[in-house]
């Protein structure tokens, strides 16, 4: 602790002084151009750049399609393969065939944006900030009330939802305002939060790791001398890096499959009126 | 941690830390647009493309499958076309065989009778001439027996008188007949 306390004399001024970075300095980032709205950052640089891999990737894969498929050709085969037979037939059913592009688009373009955090001279998860997974979470919800009043009716659809099960009334009192809300606010609102504190929290955590690592291996030592005291832990925040790289590249798959498969669900309960 | 916390309440100019979790307006114009691009690109671009390779792969592959449902069938129906020409070439063979066997059977039989009832043929003739030379042997002995006789007799008579020359005349006449025999 004294180290830290060491460290925060410093003069921040001296660039070789240890400086603990606010989240303001991971998170935020000064317009590259433009402003208001249309104000061009790092983070917007790596959504269009998510767009252009994406995209690139299906187009080149898929732009000649051949019957027996190249090594490209068969990646993409393979990841609509298992949005298709895991996700969309899995929790849809055959009805689910035709969400299998825009559950592709979601699946990919989260992965992307969560695959940053690791990515060298990137190593800034897009999704960490708000932005995306608000915006995500908001289709998904569109997509599921219009499907459900499309499938179901309007009134059938939340008919269905509030007064579908068989319950004693003392349960439905409780039941219909937390459907409600569950329907309207927390499914959204879970799918954006979820998404988006995993990868700030993995962005952190690395970060973390990665600033003890610099630290504690340079930042307090003299010119001259060693801190015997600083090297340990150094060298372990050197060794945790690389786990914790490898662990940020599985959560990172993990959240785009969980946003993606729970996206699917919900639509799921719009296309069939049971539970 | 601690200064992180402390620096994530007390840094921030405007916001207080809530610029950290709310949506930047600007970021959500471009996070929006980026995926409603991706989002028209596959569905309008990728999935067509690779939904109409899927069906030409699919009838591809149906029809290959056919191709070779029919081919076998046609192996097949050749195959026990030919099981039933070899069984029939077997029959045929086996008729074949059967018969020559049958026809030299008989040939033989004919032979065989023949043989035998010409040899019966010629032992028969054989002992009918046998038979013929014996009869006509004994018929010219017994003629010449008796001319013999009327001649011995002839001669006695001419001679009576004389008993050497009788004599004479009974060795003449064996010799004679030894020298005709």
């Amino acid at each position: 602790m004294n180290l830290l306390l060491a460290a925060e004399s410093c003069p921040p001024e001296n660039p070789n002084c240890f400086h603990v970075p606010t989240l303001e300095e991971l998170f935020e980032f000064a317009p590259l151009f433009g402003e208001g709205l249309f104000a061009f950052n790092r983070v917007s640089l790596l959504y269009v750049l998510a767009a252009i891999i994406v995209c690139a990737l299906f187009i080149a894969a898929l732009r000649n399609p051949t019957i027996v498929p190249g090594k490209l050709q068969g990646i993409v085969e393979g990841i609509v393969g298992f949005v298709r037979d895991q996700i969309a037939l899995e929790v849809i059913g055959p009805a689910g065939l035709k969400f299998v592009p825009f559950l592709t688009a979601l699946f990919m373009f989260i992965f992307v944006n969560n695959f940053y955090e690791i990515m060298p001279l990137v190593q800034l998860p897009s999704t960490g900030r708000m932005a995306v997974p608000a915006f995500l979470a908001f289709t998904v919800w569109c997509v599921y009330l219009v499907v459900g009043a499309k499938e179901q009716g309007i009134i059938g659809f939340w008919k269905n939802a509030l007064l579908g099960i068989e319950m004693p009334a003392a349960v439905r009192i409780i039941y219909i305002p937390v459907e409600f809300a569950q329907l309207l606010i927390v499914r959204p609102l879970t799918l954006a939060i979820r998404l988006f504190a995993n990868m700030m929290a993995g962005h952190i955590l690395l970060a973390v790791i990665f600033i003890a690592a610099n630290a504690f291996l340079i930042g307090f030592h003299g010119e001259f001398a060693i801190n015997f005291k600083a090297l340990p832990i150094g060298l372990v925040a050197l060794a945790a890096g690389p786990a914790m790289v490898a662990f940020e590249l599985m959560v990172g798959a993990l959240q785009a499959y969980i946003f993606t498969i729970l996206a699917a669900v919900y639509i799921a309960g719009s296309v069939h009126a049971d539970h | 941690m601690n200064a992180l916390l402390l620096a994530a309440e007390g840094g921030s100019e405007g916001g207080s830390g809530l610029s950290i979790i709310l949506p930047a307006a600007a970021e959500l114009v471009y996070g929006a647009i980026s995926f409603v691009i991706v989002y028209f690109v596959l569905a309008k671009f990728a999935f067509p493309k690779l939904n109409a390779m899927l069906e030409e792969r699919s009838s591809a592959i149906q029809g290959r499958m056919e191709e070779a449902e029919r081919t076998r069938r046609e192996a097949d129906e050749v195959k026990s076309q030919y099981q039933a020409q070899l069984g029939d070439a077997k029959g045929e063979a086996n008729r074949i065989i059967e018969e020559a066997k049958q026809t030299a059977e008989s040939l033989r039989r004919d032979i065989v009778a023949k043989a035998e009832a010409e040899a019966q043929a010629i032992v028969s003739r054989a002992q009918n001439e046998v038979a013929n030379e014996r009869d006509r042997a004994l018929q010219e002995l017994r003629s010449e027996v008796g001319a013999l006789s009327v001649q011995l007799a002839s001669k006695i008579v001419e001679k009576e008188l004389d008993p050497a020359a009788h004599q004479h005349l009974v060795d003449e006449y064996i010799q004679k007949l030894s020298r005709t025999n």
